[in-house]
């Protein structure tokens, strides 16, 4: 089979930062091709690359047998590589037809809006997928995953060859992500090759036929995806080897502490009906796909979403957690979902993202903060949980995912929570982060806090959790206990 | 050495920039520049404004704006003016109730964005209209003169030379400084300025903080509306409206960012003198006409941009490579 | 037809629309002037330049965020034709005088959108500069004065489009040539905004610059035209006050910029970018020139004026508030943050 794509020896530097240190990268033609690597590892660099954004400062670049020397966005379309991106690049405020229909017009050059032939463009390009949307509807109005196919759709449009997906599953639930496979595979029938970038190990296995991983700026390895398993993938991103074995046990129902929290019958917006017990020690998984629910309960805990019937019990007092402060007068603590927009306070310095939560108790009565003590308290947090900086009066933006989780972490630990929820704790996380979240999770846990963690990876909650209740449209379906706690068991329950 | 680093370097460099200043006018126009009277009257005039400047920069700091300041300013004026006319009632009295009253209309802007979540612009673009429409209802449209003299005499009353109302401007001044600096509420309101979701996710209360702000905004601006009206013995509900503009750029020139979350108190002060006494010095040269101010002021504002933002730029790739 | 009507509904424009006719009815209603002849040319006089000044606020607002300079640009582009014509003695048609007023307001426009396009600083923020640099040019440096205008604008300020008298008032009014000058304004922008790419462009990048800017957009361009043309436009407007009031006069322009604003936003454009109608823009002005120009013909007294303005910018900014909290109460859209 003939290559499609042949890079070799990229370099690229950014102000004497070395993001790519010579990336050789060659995928066949009609294969899915996955790219992995760890934050900051030069994935979006090469794809940079190879869509013609950045000029490399060595190395060739080669698509269908034809090389180029230097290469333009527009010559990368032309050349038939498409990219979808994150977000998208979608118009919120514009209709369907129009995100449908831009590109081509603009690459045509026609400075007219022609409605007949903005339509027409648009038919075209769902038809390519069947995908069917209200074609004058707003896309802001639209779910994610619709958002989704509206850029594939798209890209098909401009006689794409290789399609670069980054990070495609993201925002997607799990019948979203479904569907998104059988198009890829479809795509894949039709001849067009997918270079899929991703993170997640049973994505990658699932749908992959060869992985290429990139560690810091080089490629590592380059296989066929048969010839890897997870160890070795984990190990080939990362650089280390982990010992999961012990993360994995799980303790028994008798072994834990008294009961902290209590919900009987809670129902709020977003959920209805909800129990549970959740006891001193125990790490508590509430699993769930997007709109399950789960993110909605783990607010009402922590009062960011009012209950409208049902009861709370902390230690068994009925409470009413009207707000955040509520919670946190009660000991509970929640780490939001997503770091960058809930979590942290990107440009203030780290001092004041670690102590954000403490500011009254280290005022004291006068309202009054001494630098001293806010600075000793924060250098106290960064060395216990090893957050790796030079200075901390620096903006927490400085620090890599993984540290940026553990000053959100930091801030919670401070105020000595009985419940430490966590919302998706390592979404976004390298391997070795994610492996130093799951340690200390445990580890609080032996020291008798209770830990909730929600997420929709059951890879995760099998992997961390003692017990789990799996949500569904809003009800909880299942509660699985410790030996129960299994992939299988969790497909069943979410049935 | 240390302490210098950990000074704002915005502040540094605007006080470098005042005693070059001072300088360069000392050695020009020594002779009728640096003169008693001269920053008596500099002390009187950048009070006002400068008030008005600090208010308007915590709301920005606090991610918002107020552009309703001059509007409170005028219509504290006006109550206070009102109530003084009446006799038999006490001055302090009006004082109160016209510091009441500015802190009235920065809670309900506060109402305004944060509980009906109106966005700082419109919403103060809304309630300085209202404003001013109520200080026209019931001043009758008219300015309000015939201020007791007792009260009056405070716009020309001197204390070691240095005008009284200057005085209350640098109290106002530290006070502030120290507030935003050194307290929790101060804290809280850089960290909503920065990111209003995370505080709400860190357990700030938004609503409260939000309120609290405008609300002390409202309570500056009637201090400069209670000066201006000892100043020039009447409050009128179009007074000075230029100067809302002219917050808006202090503030900015001051070092707060128009996108919240930073910017410093003394920084704005420092800005309001320099601004000042350029406008006096160009004042001693009597073929300069005093609306040049105006284009300077300009010029200053997106300079002062332009050298932070290239200043920034480097700096945070400094930090980047620190860590 | 009902589908019409649900999509009708969900549109600001109806919204303002409807005030608009409920507002009209009352005035009518308690003075039985408001439908009079000379009243309804009168609004229309009033609005041309505000409406003028709308399309400048739209533009800025829907691609990057609010301008504050037109009416200073306004000021000094119009001074500067006049004086240029002054100085000339030129005495030909009167657009040749517009077009060196759109010239001097294309140079300060592009100072705006130089600024903001390479360093990326708030509008806001760049364009309360340039205000602040202009009107010292204005008045410091040229040292404007109020003056009469040249015998060309005076000719052209002295037609009329049409004139009315009320029979039962004995009231007249007159409806000037710039009233096509605001019509072919907007014609225009309408045609640009919707039918060339270009104006799709000035929404997309309102809506998502880097989609924008990957579509194949050039943002740069198109934000740095919109700032020029804004310029332009301002200067059109500047003339047209002018014209209108047979003097110029260099004090009257600042302090227009706030109204005008809130007049858009009334008209459904977004604060964050990316949605803003003409229509809208039209309807909004038209709304605040009621409120200023009839309030008193049902009785209210003009001190009353800012109130009612206050109040209808406050009331018609909290109404997507309004409609979150009623929509929210329902429980549909629960997500992160937004439940608090």
């Amino acid at each position: 089979m003939e290559n499609i794509l042949s890079v070799k020896g990229i370099k690229k530097s950014f102000g004497g930062v070395h993001a790519l240190k010579g990336v050789d990268l060659t995928i066949r033609k009609g294969e899915i091709h996955c790219l992995a690597g760890e934050n900051g590892c030069g994935k979006s660099t090469i794809i940079k690359v190879i869509s013609g954004f950045y000029q490399p400062d060595e190395g060739s670049i080669e698509i269908d047998g034809k090389g180029y020397p230097v290469m333009t966005p527009s010559d990368a379309i032309r050349a038939g590589v498409q990219v979808i991106y994150q977000d998208f690049s979608i118009f919120p405020n514009l209709t369907v037809i129009e995100n449908l229909a831009f590109n081509q017009v603009l690459a045509n050059r026609k400075k007219l809006v022609n409605r007949k032939e903005f339509r027409r463009i648009a038919e075209e390009a769902v038809a390519k997928i069947n995908f069917e949307v209200d074609l004058n509807a707003l896309v802001e109005t639209l779910p994610v995953a619709d958002k989704q196919l509206i850029a594939i759709s798209r890209a098909l449009l401009e006689n794409a060859k290789l399609i670069i997906m980054d990070e495609p599953t993201t925002a997607l639930t799990k019948k979203e992500v479904a569907r998104l496979f059988e198009i890829i595979a479809d795509l894949k029938k039709r001849g067009i090759t997918i270079l899929f970038v991703s993170h997640k190990l049973d994505e990658v296995f699932e749908i992959s036929d060869s992985i290429t991983i990139l560690r810091s700026g080089e490629n590592v390895i380059s296989c066929p995806a048969s010839e890897m398993n997870e160890e070795k993938f984990a190990y080939y991103m990362t650089g280390r080897h982990f010992d999961t074995q012990q993360l994995g046990q799980k303790k028994k129902k008798g072994a834990f502490g008294e009961t902290v929290l209590e919900c009987e019958h809670l129902s709020a917006a977003g959920f209805e009906d909800v129990s549970f017990q959740l006891h001193q020690g125990e790490i508590l998984g509430i699993t769930g796909q997007l709109g399950s629910g789960r993110t909605e309960l783990s607010l009402s805990l922590f009062g960011l979403n009012r209950p409208v019937s049902g009861r709370i019990k902390v230690e068994g007092n009925e409470v009413d957690i009207r707000d955040v402060t509520t919670a946190q007068s009660l000991g509970i603590a929640l780490v939001p979902e997503d770091r960058l927009t809930e979590g942290l306070f990107l440009p203030q310095s780290i001092i004041r993202n670690i102590t954000v939560t403490r500011l009254d108790g280290l005022a004291g009565k006068t309202g009054i903060l001494n630098s001293k003590t806010v600075t000793e308290e924060s250098e106290k947090w960064v060395k216990e949980l090893g957050v790796a900086t030079k200075n901390h009066e620096l903006p927490v933006q400085t620090l890599s995912g993984g540290n940026q989780q553990k000053v959100v972490l930091a801030r919670w630990l401070a105020n000595r929570p009985k419940v430490l929820i966590l919302n998706g704790p390592t979404v976004g996380v390298d391997i070795g982060a994610k492996y130093d979240i799951h340690t200390l999770l445990h580890q609080l846990a032996e020291e008798g806090m209770a830990v909730i963690v929600v997420s929709d990876d059951t890879a995760e909650v099998i992997a961390t959790c003692d017990s789990a209740i799996i949500m569904q449209g809003g009800r909880m379906t299942g509660r699985l206990e410790s030996q129960d706690l299994t992939e299988a068991n969790l497909a069943k329950a979410a049935i | 050495m240390k302490k210098l680093k950990t000074m704002d370097e915005n502040v540094l460099r605007l006080t470098i920039l005042l005693f070059a200043f001072l300088l360069i006018a000392g050695v020009t126009k020594g002779d009728s520049f640096l003169k008693v009277s001269i920053f008596q009257t500099m002390g009187k005039q950048l009070s006002e404004y400068g008030l008005m400047a600090v208010g308007c920069g915590i709301c920005m700091i606090s991610g918002g704006i107020d552009l309703s300041c001059v509007y409170v300013a005028n219509l504290c004026g006006i109550v206070a003016g009102l109530l003084m006319q009446k006799s038999g009632f006490p001055i302090w009295a009006a004082v109160i109730a016209a510091i009441v009253t500015g802190a009235a209309c920065g809670a309900f802007n506060g109402f305004l964005i944060s509980c009906l979540k109106i966005p700082a612009m419109l919403a103060t673009l809304g309630s300085y209209q209202l404003f001013q429409g109520i200080s026209v209802v019931i001043s009758g449209g008219s300015s309000v003169g015939n201020i007791p003299k007792a009260y009056s005499a405070f716009g020309s009353v001197t204390v070691m030379g240095i005008p009284a109302a200057f005085l209350v401007f640098l109290a106002i001044i530290i006070a502030m400084s120290f507030f935003m600096g050194k307290t929790v509420f101060g804290t809280r309101i850089y960290l909503v300025g920065t990111n209003a979701k995370s505080a709400m996710f860190a357990g700030i209360k938004n609503k409260t903080i939000l309120t609290g702000t405008y609300m002390l905004s409202g309570l500056i601006s009637g201090c400069a509306g209670l000066l201006s009206l000892a100043r020039i013995n009447s409050a009128k509900a179009d007074f000075g409206t230029s100067y809302t503009m002219q917050c808006i750029l202090i503030a900015v020139l001051g070092g707060v960012n128009p996108n919240g979350g930073f910017g410093s108190i003394p920084g704005i002060a420092i800005a309001v003198l320099i601004l000042q006494m350029l406008s006096s010095y160009l004042n001693t040269f009597p073929d300069i006409s005093n609306y040049y101010r105006d284009s300077i002021w300009g010029i200053a504002l997106i300079g002062v941009l332009i050298i932070n933002f290239t200043l920034e730029k480097r700096k945070t790739a400094r930090q980047a490579k620190m860590n | 037809m009902k589908n019409l009507m649900n999509k009708l509904i969900k549109q600001t424009e109806f919204w303002v629309f409807m005030i608009i006719i409920v507002l009209a009815l009352l005035i009518q209603a308690r003075s039985g002037a408001f439908f009079a002849n000379n009243n309804i040319v009168d609004i229309m006089r009033s609005m041309i330049c505000p409406a003028l000044y709308a399309v400048c606020a739209l533009l800025a607002f829907v691609s990057t965020g609010p301008d504050v300079s037109f009416p200073l640009i306004a000021a000094l582009s119009s001074y500067l034709a006049i004086v240029i014509t002054y100085g000339t003695g030129y005495d030909g048609p009167w657009f040749v005088v517009y077009l060196i007023g759109m010239f001097f307001g294309a140079l300060m426009g592009a100072l705006n959108g130089f600024i903001i396009v390479k360093y990326k600083f708030p509008s806001l923020i760049v364009t309360l500069g340039t205000s602040s640099l202009f009107s010292g040019i204005l008045l410091g440096a040229f040292e404007a004065e109020r003056m009469e205008l040249p015998d060309t604008l005076q000719r052209f300020g002295s037609m009329n489009l049409l004139t009315v008298s009320n029979e039962k008032t004995g009231l007249g009014s007159a409806l000037p040539m710039t009233f096509l000058i605001l019509i072919v304004v907007y014609l225009i922008a309408y045609a640009v905004l919707n039918f060339t790419m270009v104006g799709r462009g000035v929404y997309a990048i309102g809506g998502d610059e880097i989609s924008a800017e990957r579509a194949g957009f050039d943002v740069k361009k198109i934000r740095f035209g919109i700032f020029v043309i804004n310029g332009m436009i301002a200067a059109v407007a500047g003339l047209c006050y002018s014209v209108m009031s047979m003097k110029y006069l260099p004090t009257e322009f600042a302090g227009g910029e706030m109204v005008v604003i809130a007049a858009i936003v009334l008209g459904g454009a977004r604060l964050t970018g990316g949605v803003g109608t003409l229509k809208g823009c039209l309807l909004g002005t038209l709304l605040l020139t009621m409120v200023t120009n009839s309030l008193i013909l049902a009785g209210i007294s003009v001190y009353w004026q800012k109130v009612f303005i206050g109040g209808i910018i406050i009331i018609g900014t909290a109404i997507p508030a309004i409609q979150y909290f009623l929509g929210g109460s329902r429980g549909k859209k629960v997500k992160g943050g937004e439940a608090a």
